[in-house]
C-alpha cells in the first residue's frame, strides 16, 4: 500500500515537474468557461451570498457550498477528455 | 527504484483508473477553489453585484424583435433616402454619396490631389510645344528609366503621369512635326483613344476608330502591330522588340492598303533631315562598327575618327538628345537602317551621347 502511495507521489511529482499539471489545469479552466460551468456556479454563489449576507460571507462558506456543486456540474465531455489525457500521461510515464 | 517501476507497470487497470480519477478530482477542486477566491474578493471589494440591474431598466434594453427594426429598435433605412445640402456647392446630394462628394468638393482627401495633378498635367501636355512630343515618343521607347528622369525634373506629377504617357493616352504622329493638322489630330487622337486617367496596362489603340490619315501618321511613329488577343495596335516604338518588322509591314499593308508607304525603308519620303546619300554613308559606317570590335588595333583609330565625325554631325542636328532620343532620332535619320539590320547596333551615335550625359 505504501508502495502505491509512493507511486502516486512519484507520478504527481512527475506531473508537476514536466509542466503537465499546469497544462491540464489551463485546459480544464478553458473548457469549463466555454461550457458555461463558471457562470452557473457564479449564479449559485450569488444565492449563497444573498443567503449568508453580503458582509459576512467567508471563503470557507463559499468553498463548502460551491465545491460539491461544482463537481457535480462538470459536463461529461469535459470529464472524459481530462481523464483521457491523464491516463495517457500515466501510460507514458508509469513505465519510466 | 526499479522495483517500484516494475510494480507500477504491473498495476491493475483499476488502480490506474483510480489514480487518474484522483488526479482529476484534484484538478476540479483547484478550479472550484479558484472561483471561490475570485468571488470572495469581488464581494469584499464591492464589485460583485455591479452587473445587476433593476427590472425597470432591464425593460428599457430588452431585445426588440419587430420586423423592419433592428434589435435596438432603430429603423434601418431611415437615412438612406434623405438628401443633404452640401455646404460648399449648395447642391443636394444623396446621403450615401455625401462623404465622397465632400471629399472632391472641398479638395481634401486622398484622391482629390491625385486627380487634380493629373488634370493639370494633361492640360500642360496638350498645350505644350511639339518639342515635348518628341520626348513623349522617347518615353514610349524601351529605355524607360532615362526618359522618366528627364521628365521628373520638368514636371510635378512625374511617375503617375508618365504611366499614362507610356500607354496610348498620348499618341504623337511625329514625323511631319510642324503641321497644324497634326496638332488637330493629336487632340482628336488623345480624346479618341483610351482615357489617360485610366492607365491600364493592356490598353492599346483600336484601329477601327481611326481614319486613314490618322492611321498613317500613327504608323509612322508606332509599332502598330495588332495584337490577336485585344485587337489593338501596339503603341511601342518602331523598334519594339515584341514584334518583328514583318509584322509591322503586314499591319501597314493591312491598314493602309498594299500601296502603303512603310516607315522603315531607307528612302523614306518624309524624312526632312537627312539625305539618302548620308543614309548610305551612315549605313556603311554602321557595318564597320560591327567589325570594329573584331579588329580594334588597325582600323579602330581611323574608324573611331570617322565615327566621331559622324556622331558630331548627328549631334549638331539634334542638340538636345539624351540617350534614347539619340537612338530614336538616329533611327529616323538613318532611314531605319537599324530596324532593317538589327545586328549592327548603333554604336557610333549613341556612345558619345552616353558620355555627354555622364559629363
Amino acid at each position: 500500500m505504501s508502495k502505491e502511495a509512493q507511486m502516486r507521489a512519484t507520478i504527481n511529482q512527475k506531473l508537476i515537474e514536466m509542466g503537465e499539471r499546469e497544462r491540464l489545469k489551463e485546459l480544464l479552466r478553458a473548457k469549463l468557461i466555454e461550457c458555461g460551468w463558471k457562470d452557473q456556479l457564479k449564479a449559485h454563489c450569488k444565492d449563497v451570498i444573498r443567503e449568508k449576507g453580503l458582509e459576512h460571507v467567508t471563503v470557507e462558506d463559499l468553498v463548502a457550498e460551491i465545491t460539491p456543486k461544482g463537481r457535480a456540474l462538470v459536463p461529461d465531455s469535459v470529464k472524459k477528455e481530462l481523464l483521457q489525457r491523464i491516463k495517457t500521461f500515466l501510460a507514458q510515464h508509469a513505465t519510466l | 527504484m526499479k522495483m517500484e517501476e516494475m510494480s507500477l507497470s504491473g498495476l491493475d487497470n483499476s488502480k490506474l483508473e483510480a489514480m487518474a480519477h484522483e488526479i482529476y478530482t484534484d484538478l476540479i477542486d483547484d478550479a472550484c477553489l479558484g472561483l471561490c477566491f475570485e468571488v470572495h474578493r469581488a464581494v469584499k471589494c464591492g464589485y460583485f453585484l455591479l452587473d445587476e440591474t433593476d427590472p425597470e431598466s432591464m425593460k428599457d434594453f430588452e431585445i426588440v424583435d419587430q420586423p423592419g427594426v433592428d434589435i435596438f429598435g432603430q429603423v434601418y433605412n431611415q437615412w438612406k433616402n434623405k438628401e443633404c445640402v452640401c455646404p460648399n456647392c449648395n447642391r443636394s446630394i444623396a446621403a450615401s454619396r455625401f462623404a465622397p462628394h465632400l471629399e472632391k468638393c472641398l479638395g481634401m482627401g486622398r484622391n482629390s490631389s491625385r486627380i487634380a495633378n493629373r488634370r493639370i498635367a494633361s492640360r500642360n501636355n496638350m498645350n505644350k510645344s511639339e518639342s515635348d512630343q518628341e520626348d513623349n515618343d522617347d518615353i514610349n521607347d524601351n529605355d524607360w528609366s532615362y526618359g522618366s528622369e528627364k521628365k521628373a525634373k520638368k514636371r510635378k506629377s512625374d511617375k503617375v503621369f508618365l504611366h499614362s504617357l507610356k500607354q496610348p493616352g498620348f499618341v504623337n504622329p511625329n514625323s511631319p512635326r510642324r503641321s497644324k493638322s497634326i496638332k488637330h489630330k493629336n487632340g482628336e487622337l488623345s480624346s479618341g483613344s483610351s482615357d489617360p486617367y485610366k492607365y491600364t496596362y493592356n490598353s492599346g489603340i483600336n484601329y477601327e476608330t481611326l481614319g486613314p490619315e490618322e492611321l498613317r501618321s500613327l504608323l509612322m511613329t508606332q509599332c502598330g502591330v495588332i495584337s490577336e488577343h485585344t485587337k489593338k495596335m501596339c503603341t511601342r516604338s518602331l523598334r519594339c522588340p515584341q514584334h518583328t518588322d514583318e509584322q509591322r509591314r503586314t499591319v501597314r499593308v493591312f491598314l493602309l492598303g498594299p500601296s502603303a508607304s512603310l516607315p522603315e525603308p531607307e528612302t523614306s519620303v518624309e524624312n526632312d533631315s537627312y539625305d539618302p546619300s548620308e543614309n548610305q554613308a551612315l549605313m556603311s559606317r554602321l557595318q564597320w562598327d560591327g567589325s570594329s570590335d573584331i579588329s580594334p588595333s588597325d582600323s579602330a583609330s581611323s574608324k573611331a575618327s570617322t565615327n566621331n565625325s559622324e556622331s558630331k554631325k548627328t549631334k549638331k542636328k539634334k542638340p538636345h538628345l539624351g540617350l534614347n532620343s539619340g537612338s530614336g532620332s538616329s533611327q529616323q535619320g538613318l532611314g531605319g537602317s537599324s530596324s532593317k539590320k538589327k545586328k549592327p547596333k548603333l554604336l557610333a551615335p549613341p556612345t558619345p551621347s552616353i558620355y555627354n550625359n555622364i559629363n
